[in-house]
């Protein structure tokens, strides 16, 4: 890895090919939500391959996701994306069931392995419990702050993968409830739930897509990347598995650019980040629980900017 | 012998179930469990839970799973010690680091893997069992078909909840609550009591339960979404999970009036000793449970909808900031 990485999600072979990923390092093949997702990697293992060898081709680091939540029959399912994942020479397996997790370190051990959001890992005596499993990175829990966060990594020696953009994971549940109301609409399953569905009562919004619940509003954390190099992180993800190519490809142009700065030690950012933040953002930006505070928050300079979207 | 394990959100509650038939009860240990504090005990009311549960020849599980942070690890184990020597006959937790920090510790006592690990698939509990878990806690999504197909692949006990909310998202793996409203208390022991946040302190919003709009875009599609989140008691399966040879029914409640749980806790005593007393392949009637346990039922419900509309009202609250 070089000085940093910046890496995103996306679900299938037809948003892979859409996007412009000039400004990741890594991508993660597969949508973690749903077995029923459009042409998801994770049933496809054709896809997969071709997934996995379009990343590479491009000079980036391609790593395959899995289930956020696998009942008993799925598994199957996800061990022969596992299969599929080592033979097509992915970099890393990403993991957030740990029933998933054990599969990997029996089956495959030389595949590394990142352990991922919904894998719950709260401290750092639970991150030493995934690193003798295999695991050598990990993306905390979404509710814990950046302070725990450093102990966690510290303590266990692992590092940490941090979102820094998109909608944060609220949820996962194995119902679809937008299967109930799909009559009245034009739009069915796979694709309702790549629409830009919100789940609103006064202030309050989340972003739903289906069996996953996101925040409402953007994580944020362009004006804090200064402090996360700071405090040694250089794993950072944007959140893209809902989102379209531009998105995808907009708002890394301006971490690209972020990261790179901070590295050098300038904290300035571009107003005309701010304007293009901005543009794709529905509802508004919050810090998630990085501050310990609520998730919805945001707390910096940029409040205003936060709130005018 | 399928064991019946009850619920104790106070000490009159801990009375109540063993005077009504639980063979085992759980306690939360006060601000380390998956329910806000009102519904935890104090240590020295732990220490009296477990001689009144002993006394009636109860078992007591302590609730410690909470997902604690880092620091609190220490403390955490301070207190275990505790309830050990206190002769508590296990534990239950979520966090993985915590189980294997207590497993270390106290490697004789019993560890039930919490609702809180969310573990759904058979590799989990062969996972959790690798780290010195003896029991699970079924997630509320497993049916009884699927508890069929699994069951023959494993060795570890599985606990069944036959009372409790399944709520829209997998419990453990939800952070809605907390995403609008967090409000950092420590104890007075210095515990963090993450007031908001189920899996940290233990207090839930039910922000799944508002009245939500779906808008596509800025266009209303529908003006009321119902994420589903319903409290159920388990009837029809309890003879099939008595004859699959599950370890244990479990009765979630500790919030509820001790009155409510008592009458929950007999009515499941009296459900299972009628059904192990029966004839071997002699029916069995559940009609008449049946209608007992409507009026249950009945009464369970309007006390979680008047829940609800405190807890929606208490999450608009504003965060006290300190500096």
């Amino acid at each position: 890895m070089g000085a940093f990485e910046l890496n995103t999600t996306i679900s299938n072979l037809r948003d892979l090919r859409e996007s412009d990923l000039s400004a990741y390092h890594a991508v993660y093949l597969g949508n973690i939500y749903c077995r029923l997702f459009e042409d998801n990697f994770l049933e496809r293992m054709d896809d997969l391959k071709e997934g996995i060898a379009r990343v590479k081709d491009q000079g980036l680091r391609a790593y395959v996701t899995s289930y956020a939540a696998p009942r008993n029959d799925a598994l199957p399912k996800v061990q022969i994306a596992l299969e599929t994942a080592a033979a097509a020479g992915a970099d890393a397996v990403e993991v957030h069931n740990l029933g998933v997790l054990r599969m990997v370190h029996e089956q495959f051990p030389g595949v590394p392995t990142h352990v991922g959001g919904f894998a719950n890992v709260y401290t750092d005596v639970g991150a030493e419990v995934l690193r003798e499993y295999g695991a050598v990175r990990f993306t905390p829990n979404y509710e814990i702050s950046l302070d725990e966060v450093a102990g966690i990594a510290r303590g266990a020696g692992i590092p940490a993968e941090l979102q820094v953009h998109g909608k944060m994971p609220l949820g996962v549940s194995d119902y679809c409830f937008l299967l109930e109301y799909e009559q009245h609409w034009p739009e069915k399953c796979p694709v309702l739930c790549q629409k830009q569905l919100f789940l609103k009562q006064g202030d309050w919004a989340m972003r739903s897509v289906g069996k996953g619940v996101l925040s409402g509003k953007d994580l944020c954390m362009l004006e804090h990347l200064p402090a996360l190099m700071a405090a040694g992180h250089r794993v950072f993800r944007i959140e893209a598995a809902y989102e379209t190519p531009e998105y995808r490809l907009k708002i890394a142009q301006i971490y690209r650019v972020a990261l790179e700065s901070a590295l050098a030690g300038d904290e300035t950012v571009d107003e005309s980040a701010w304007q293009v933040i901005r543009e794709h953002t529905a509802v508004g930006l919050c810090n998630g629980f990085y501050f310990g505070r609520t998730g919805g928050e945001y707390i910096g300079k940029h409040v205003e900017a936060a709130a005018a979207c | 012998m399928v064991e019946l394990l009850a619920p104790a959100g106070n000490l009159e509650m801990v009375k109540a179930a063993v005077e009504n038939g639980a063979n085992a009860i759980y306690a939360g240990a006060r601000g380390w469990s998956r329910r806000r504090d009102a519904y935890e005990l104090s240590d020295e009311q732990l220490h009296e839970a477990i001689a009144i549960a002993h006394s009636g020849g109860v078992k007591l599980r302590v609730a410690i799973n909470t997902n604690m942070q880092s620091c609190e690890i220490p403390a955490l184990l301070e207190k275990m010690e505790k309830f050990v020597g206190w002769g508590v006959d296990g534990a239950i937790v979520t966090d993985v680091g915590a189980i294997a920090q207590v497993h270390h510790r106290f490697p004789h006592l019993v560890l039930h893997a919490s609702i809180g690990a969310n573990i759904v698939n058979n590799q989990d509990v062969k996972f959790y069992h690798s780290i010195g878990v003896t029991q699970v806690v079924a997630d509320t999504k497993l049916t009884l078909r699927e508890l069929v197909a699994r069951k023959a692949d494993l060795d570890t006990g599985i606990e069944i909840l036959i009372h409790a909310n399944n709520c829209y998202t997998y419990l453990g793996k939800c952070w809605m609550s907390p995403y609008f409203r967090l409000e950092r208390t420590a104890d007075d022991f210095g515990k963090d009591l993450f007031r908001g946040s189920p899996n940290r302190g233990g207090l839930d919003y039910r922000v799944c339960l508002e009245d939500w709009e779906l808008f596509d875009g800025q266009a209303l599609l529908e003006p009321h979404i119902a994420l589903k989140n319903e409290a159920f008691f388990y009837l029809d399966d309890i003879p099939a999970l008595i004859d699959l040879g599950v370890h244990c029914l479990k009765i979630q409640g500790r919030e509820y009036p001790v009155p409510l749980v008592a009458s929950i806790v007999r009515f499941y005593r009296e459900l299972i000793d009628a059904y192990l007393a029966k004839p071997t392949g002699q029916a069995f009637d559940l009609m008449p449970w049946r209608l007992r346990l409507e009026a249950i039922r009945a009464e369970r419900d309007s006390k979680r909808s008047n829940m609800t509309s405190v807890l929606l009202n208490e999450a608009r609250q504003p965060v006290p900031h300190t500096a």
